[in-house]
């Protein structure tokens, strides 16, 4: 990851190497990192274990949130566990926790002295302008990264799907077990509840 | 190929890299994943990533809409919360 992040992470958990030194412009192929390395970066977000953790803690935060009726109140709560979840490690957890309670002021975009920055040739001057273009989209659409640098961009952008995906898997499990009432409880919670559900 | 300016050399490292780092990504997203032999572009990996995250972005809106509209009916009802609750934790 990039390197000016200090390693926030715990030695214990399962998922972390984030490679906290590389430096941003790396000349050696990320495929050069032991295999592990890129299997825990893979897995993380993918395990079961996981993705109970997220479950649990997004279930008591709701619970322990009044305003929990309004979506989207759920889906702040269900960003900020996420982004908890990740410890620091990424830019887009970062940005969420950091974002929270901010009025969306948008920024004017100042316009930049091509002097003072890096050296175009050492980056993106192959590319074309459509995916100039679409670089700056998935920039926008990840949160906390619309000025990084390509490589910096696709590392979060992966971390970010991954998570993604696992809150989709979570929040479904959720609303699964909120409509199912499995434990047998004495209220159906929604009318559309079969009939069975005092036994 | 020192004899080839500097410019080159470098960018062709980072070629490489960009090449693997979209590999990567287009391992990720389920459109991509099954054409992993053939040749996607740059662009058509990087449009096929904005959609899936804007798709991903919209179920878990729905998801928090329904789930606000569950836990408004279920707030009363802490026994079953407890017990959700401890399904949960296994």
């Amino acid at each position: 990851m990039a390197s000016f992040t200090p390693n926030l992470e715990p030695a214990h958990d399962t998922s972390l190497q984030f490679k906290p030194k590389k430096p941003r412009i790396t000349l050696q192929t990320p495929s050069s990192c032991p295999s592990n390395q890129r299997t825990q970066i893979i897995k993380r977000w993918r395990t079961q274990r996981d993705q109970h953790i997220y479950s649990s803690k997004l279930f008591q935060a709701l619970r322990r949130s009044r305003r929990t009726s309004a979506s989207r109140e759920v889906h702040e709560t269900a960003d900020r566990v996420l982004a908890g979840l990740a410890k620091g490690a990424t830019r887009w957890s970062r940005a969420i926790l950091t974002a929270r309670k901010v009025t969306k002021h948008k920024k004017a975009k100042l316009p930049t002295n091509n002097r003072l920055r890096k050296p175009d040739i050492y980056r993106e001057r192959r590319k074309t302008p459509a995916v100039e273009r679409k670089l700056k989209v998935l920039g926008r659409l990840v949160p906390g990264c619309r000025k990084l640098s390509f490589s910096n961009l696709i590392e979060e952008t992966s971390d970010y799907i991954a998570a993604l995906e696992m809150q989709v898997r979570a929040m479904t499990a959720i609303t699964e077990f909120l409509c199912g009432g499995t434990g047998g409880g004495p209220l159906p919670p929604a009318d559309r509840l079969p009939s069975n559900v005092n036994s | 190929r020192r004899s080839r300016s500097k410019q080159s050399s470098v960018s062709s490292i980072a070629d490489d890299q960009i090449t693997d780092l979209v590999s990567k990504l287009q391992h990720l997203i389920p459109e991509l994943r099954r054409r992993r032999f053939d040749k996607v572009s740059t662009s058509k990996v990087l449009q096929e990533t904005c959609n899936y995250i804007r798709s991903l972005h919209r179920e878990v809106e729905d998801l928090s809409d329904r789930l606000s509209q569950l836990l408004a009916s279920t707030d009363s009802d802490s026994d079953q919360a407890a017990i959700i609750r401890s399904l949960l934790m296994q």
